[in-house]
């Protein structure tokens, strides 16, 4: 006898076509198309024009600006990202649960509001404006400023990457280092990061792409000065409000090639270390 | 007096020859073992019994019904997982309705009716009383009893059984393999279990099937196999 | 330091691992400077409005409309996105096709595209001279300048929220729960229904919590395509950047404050769902 039934588990081809084309339409339509023409409006002009956008020497201030403020910042969350990671894991303590809500904090609130609260802190009418001034530090509208409010936006990334993979993999064989004689440092080196490396290259690779990428947040505390305090995704904007449109969809598409090979890495490590990335296991 | 007749029921999974040609026949209220080592294809009979793969060629017959056209969901047979299958989002007591309240409207039972089967049937794995808890706060041999009872309240023309004890250790396999016993001389449904291990088919069986490379090797009472095993192979498994 | 110690103060007082103090220090010390006092700062500074100057400040017509259009937009996308969101996931999950590593990948593109780049290419795209635009004005329906404009976007940034919760609950499963449905007598229907969709559901709506939080959030990607005309198509956080223009920090600080106590309840009610699906394990 042939196969008369389905089995109970799968769909009919009808069902099959039905939900397989609205899946692939609303791809498509929604996250495809826009990507195509960032690249289309991108070359509009041919190649020339792309390229006399991507020399002048405003988006190569943007471009020198956001590698500045990435620099900076994505090491300092690196850090931290190991730092809370490691008291998170391998000790117990009361109050934890409550850190690692207040860490995932930054996610949940709106970028501008991230930039908002650092206006509040150091602009003219802030906390600290009157007395920066007086100093002559600029933090609002300058590099610090810039970088404040990417390491608030980007602030989680690496370690909620890291807690719950290093939980998970327990302190068994950090203890057993200790008792050969390792000191902190070189269990650290020889232990845990053998073992976290790829969850922590994961957490860094999406920690820069915001970073990168951040537009709300760092809107609101840059000023917006042209070739001093614009960021790439700025200068996308300003470039855009100014009819320039070539200009600015050249400049997007550079940060959307930025953020294919993000994905492209992103991917990779999934399909490859799936076992060692924290983000694989999460529900 | 055949009630259950497998005729040369053959399945590959790609090129893979999960069945080649297994034929048993079993009486009403029989209770059969399928004993095998793993890739025997015992389980995946089962599954074709049950309605949840399909058999290239060959044909069941139960009682006067032409089993292998039926779907799944219109054969009403009882389907025991080795992990259990519980819908956790369930009490207990709806685990063992649900069966009940999927039917349509006119074979549905009533609500009163429902609910004094559920009762009667926890009393039958003897589970009594345990109706609101949730699966996850159950014990895995209390989870597999609840399985047990919600396969038998529809009433199954065939209860099937696919290593349900596998996942619990040996003293509450012991436990429930002699209530599996129970409730099947209780209820008298022809009973297809599924085992690796030898002892237990042999303890709780009438008939065992000893499988091999899709095929049955020999077939018969739980005395007569022990006594003259057929092939080098099956006195081989035996004793290993 | 003292003051923090007391307050984590280690279950045992003894440890075998080194680098308690330092790493729970430096952590306590980096997120209390860079994250809670700012905060504390937006928290804060509405208070020198008193409460009825608070009140005022955020019960004025345009930004009642800008609160309710970033939250009634988001709340709308969030839902689509859930259904979508289900629909993708389980044709990740239990379909076979070519290209379906290609498309999984696909997903994560809002993740990835800076919020600037999806805002001026949605924004290009439903102009009434765009792609889609000039497809859809044909029919007399506006999106980009429109509050329409405002859902697509948040649609957009959304989505990989939705899909990412649901498919790993999808893929960890099984079949063997809906072949026991079946072997019960349940219509395919019965078993989405009735065991798919419930067992699904913590994951559903924490995937919609998320897009909702996001989309209420969102700047970059919508104010290109929004047109940003006041009590219209104005969402919140551009009337937080305009407030700060024109110097208003106290009114900038009181939308922001409404903002985030929304995320405060959002994030309650996400680690609510996570109880409960912890205990439905």
């Amino acid at each position: 006898m042939t196969a008369k039934f389905r089995k109970p588990t799968e769909d009919p081809i009808w069902l099959k076509a039905l939900l397989g084309g609205l899946a692939f339409g609303f791809i498509a339509v929604l996250l495809l198309l826009p990507l195509v023409l960032v690249f289309k409006e991108a070359l509009a002009h041919g190649l020339s024009a792309f390229w006399a956008t991507m020399t002048e020497p405003d988006t190569l201030a943007a471009v020198r600006l956001s590698l500045t403020a990435a620099a900076i910042a994505v090491p300092l969350n690196t850090v931290f990202g190991i730092s809370a990671a490691w008291a998170i894991a391998k000790f117990d303590f009361k109050g934890k649960t409550f850190l690692v809500t207040l860490i995932d904090l930054p996610f949940s609130v709106s970028p501008v509001v991230s930039g908002l609260i650092y206006v509040l802190v150091f602009g003219a009418q802030g906390w600290f404006g009157a007395s920066l001034a007086d100093h002559n530090v600029r933090i609002l509208f300058a590099l610090p400023g810039i970088v404040l409010a990417t390491i608030f936006v980007t602030f989680p990334f690496v370690a909620r990457e890291l807690i719950p993979l290093m939980v998970d993999q327990g302190r068994d064989e950090e203890e057993a280092a200790a008792t050969l004689g390792a000191t902190g440092f070189q269990t650290f080196l020889r232990v845990t990061l053998p073992n976290i490396k790829w969850g922590l290259l994961y957490g860094i690779l999406l920690c820069n792409a915001r970073a990168l990428g951040e537009f709300g947040a760092v809107s609101v505390v840059s000023g917006h000065i042209r070739g001093v305090t614009n960021t790439m995704p700025l200068h996308v904007e300003l470039l855009y409000n100014n009819y320039d449109y070539v200009g600015a969809f050249a400049v997007a598409a550079l940060l959307a090639m930025l953020g294919l090979v993000t994905l492209v890495l992103k991917s990779l490590l999934e399909w490859r270390y799936a076992g060692e990335l924290a983000a694989m296991h999460r529900h | 007096m055949s009630f259950l007749t497998v005729d040369s029921v053959a399945k590959k999974f790609g090129r893979f020859p999960a069945l080649n040609g297994a034929s048993f026949i079993a009486p009403q209220g029989g209770f059969v073992s399928l004993l095998g080592p793993s890739g025997s294809g015992k389980t995946t009979l089962l599954r074709i019994l049950g309605g949840l793969e399909f058999a290239d060629s060959g044909s069941v017959r139960f009682a006067d019904l032409n089993w292998l056209d039926m779907p799944a969901r219109t054969r009403n047979a009882g389907f025991v997982f080795q992990q259990y299958a519980l819908f956790k989002h369930m009490t207990v007591a709806d685990n063992i309705a649900f069966g009940l309240r999927v039917r349509p409207r006119h074979t549905r039972p009533s609500k009163a009716a429902i609910t004094s089967r559920v009762k009667e049937l926890l009393d039958l794995v003897q589970l009594p009383g345990l109706e609101g808890r949730y699966p996850s706060q159950l014990s895995g041999g209390q989870r597999q009893r609840v399985a047990v009872a919600r396969a038998l309240a529809i009433e199954p023309r065939m209860l099937l059984l696919d290593e349900p004890f596998g996942a619990l250790d040996a003293k509450v396999r012991k436990e429930l393999r002699a209530d599996l016993r129970r409730i099947h001389d209780h209820t008298g449904v022809t009973t297809v279990f599924v085992t690796h291990d030898q002892e237990e088919a042999f303890a709780v069986a009438d008939l065992v099937a000893v499988m091999r490379d899709g095929r049955i090797e020999q077939y018969g009472a739980p005395a007569d196999v022990r006594r003259n095993p057929k092939t080098a192979f099956v006195s081989e498994f035996l004793t290993a | 330091m003292s003051a923090i110690g007391l307050k984590f103060a280690p279950l045992q007082s003894r440890h075998v691992l080194p680098g308690f103090k330092l790493s729970l220090g430096f952590t306590l010390f980096y997120l209390t400077s860079l994250v809670l006092i700012p905060l504390l700062a937006l928290v804060l500074r509405p208070a020198s409005l008193g409460l009825e100057g608070f009140w005022d400040a955020i019960s004025t017509p345009r930004v009642l409309a800008s609160l309710r259009l970033s939250f009634g937009m988001a709340l709308a996308a969030a839902i689509i996105d859930s259904i979508f969101g289900f629909i993708i996931a389980w044709v990740l999950v239990r379909y076979r096709f070519p290209g379906k590593r290609l498309l999984d990948a696909v997903i994560d593109l809002p993740f990835a595209l800076p919020t600037a780049v999806a805002g001026i290419a949605l924004s290009t795209l439903y102009a009434p001279n765009g792609w889609i635009g000039s497809l859809l004005i044909g029919y007399g329906i506006k999106i980009a300048y429109t509050p329409w404009g405002v859902l697509v976007a948040m649609i957009f940034i959304g989505l990989p929220f939705t899909v990412r919760t649901v498919q790993p609950v999808l893929s960890e499963l099984g079949l063997e729960i809906e072949e026991a449905a079946a072997t019960l007598g349940a219509t395919r229907l019965q078993t989405i229904s009735r065991v798919v969709l419930p067992m699904l559901m913590p994951a559903i709506l924490t995937g919609a919590a998320m897009a909702f939080a996001r989309g209420a959030g969102e700047y970059g990607s919508i104010i290109f395509i929004a047109g940003n005309i006041p009590a219209v198509s104005e969402i919140a956080p551009l009337l937080i950047v305009t407030k700060l223009e024109q110097y208003d920090y106290a009114g900038a600080a009181a939308i922001g404050v409404v903002m985030l106590a929304a995320s405060f309840v959002m994030l309650l009610a996400l680690n609510g769902l996570q109880s409960w699906a912890a205990k439905r394990r």
